[in-house]
């Protein structure tokens, strides 16, 4: 069954988001379990902490995910791991996003670029104003 | 005493059961969490975290496989993500004791999943001017018919807005609003099922991240307490999705009323005990 003549016929499209939704989802997976492992082996603790270190928190997404890229503000590997985790699960959409609009572009499809810039402008401003 | 490794397997069987319920895995696991006293604010924060986890994990397949509309979902996530976005700020602002309420409340709409039918699919003949200039329609293969389904949406703009509802209860209380989704899609825009049910989880994500980018510096967001969701209701959804169509229909049905039952109790007793 060739599945390329369906869907909404963006076929292109369509395979770079599937391949994409699942690497975001393996190296957010990959991330998380060592960080929750090596959080183990250095606290030989697993408690659910309300520590502050435990929280993310940040002015602008992306200087924080520099920032965690850099290792600065970081508590520890395993805590930079988690947290480089979340990030790439949240990336992972954003980059669906940006891979649409680029798309609908390439297509000259400018009703598709206008709506798919405007969600991600809306999400841009809300990743960097809150 | 909960901990990181009973959260992971709590959540792997939560992420079990709502993938074959339909529920989801964070509508289960924010009022579990808030039983096990997790603050519910953090709760519903973590849970959106999830729902990025386990949307990523079953769009993809779905998306391969062509029974996704990412035009109807790209159209509705104008709406969904401005609703997100609104409904987190909200959560962040009110009272906690109003989202006891606010949760039980919501949990009542999944009982729409249930009434609808699986009626054969009939592609409607009307199409409104903006789903037409949009080119709102598609065709998937149906592998239980064994045919190429043809479809068009109807109605855009009256969808939109029931999106926009979805959206704003998601990001306010941190979950998929998935079974209401699917039926502004199928009721409003006159979809397949199949076509709602996979377009509404495609759209799950960035719903979800809309509402994270609100919770994401409000310092709500423990590290302790995502990881173990996001781990556990993937590998739960993923073995559930596997296990679905062994098990029949009434035993999921029964699950499906039993748990819904009793969340909505478990919130409300909080709510009034809070009060």
């Amino acid at each position: 069954m060739n599945f390329n003549n369906l869907g909404s016929g963006d076929s292109g499209l369509e395979n770079g988001i599937s391949y994409l939704l699942v690497a975001g989802l393996i190296i957010s997976l990959v991330l998380e379990i060592t960080g929750v492992a090596l959080l183990y082996l250095n606290n030989h603790s697993l408690e659910i902490s309300q520590d502050p270190s435990m929280f993310i928190r940040g002015n602008d997404f992306f200087t924080f995910f520099i920032q965690q890229l850099r290792g600065e503000n970081s508590h520890g590997i395993a805590l930079r791991l988690m947290t480089l985790g979340i990030i790439v699960l949240i990336l992972t959409p954003f980059i669906r996003l940006v891979m649409s609009v680029v798309y609908f572009g390439w297509e000259k499809n400018i009703k598709y670029v206008l709506i798919t810039f405007f969600v991600l402008v809306v999400i841009t401003i809300s990743l960097v104003l809150h | 005493m909960l901990n990181i490794g009973y959260l992971t397997l709590i959540s792997i069987v939560v992420g079990f059961v709502g993938s074959l319920t339909g529920l989801g895995g964070a509508s289960i696991l924010i009022p579990l969490l808030v039983l096990m006293g997790i603050p519910v604010k953090e709760a519903i924060a973590c849970g959106m975290v999830a729902i990025i986890a386990t949307s990523s994990g079953s769009a993809s397949s779905y998306v391969k496989d062509r029974i996704t509309n990412i035009r109807v979902a790209m159209f509705l996530e104008v709406f969904t993500i401005c609703g997100a976005i609104a409904g987190a700020t909200i959560t962040t602002i009110i009272h906690p004791v109003y989202l006891y309420f606010f949760f039980a409340a919501f949990l009542l709409t999944s009982f729409l999943k249930i009434k609808s039918k699986d009626l054969d699919y009939r592609e409607p003949q009307h199409q409104d001017r903006v789903s037409r200039w949009l080119g709102l329609k598609g065709s998937y293969y149906d592998e239980y018919s064994r045919k190429v389904i043809e479809y068009k949406a109807d109605h855009a703009i009256q969808g939109g807005l029931g999106m926009l509802v979805a959206g704003l209860a998601a990001g306010m209380l941190g979950i998929g609003a998935g079974a209401f989704k699917v039926t502004v899609q199928e009721n409003i825009l006159k979809l397949p099922p199949k076509v709602s049910s996979t377009t509404s989880n495609f759209i799950i994500g960035m719903t979800a991240l809309a509402g994270v980018s609100v919770y994401i510096f409000s310092g709500l967001l423990n590290l302790t307490l995502m990881a173990p969701m996001a781990i556990g209701t993937t590998v739960g959804a993923f073995m559930g999705g596997r296990i679905l169509n062994k098990i029949s229909d009434k035993v999921l049905r029964i699950l499906f009323f039993l748990i819904v039952a009793y969340l909505i109790a478990q919130m409300v007793y909080k709510g009034v005990t809070a009060l």
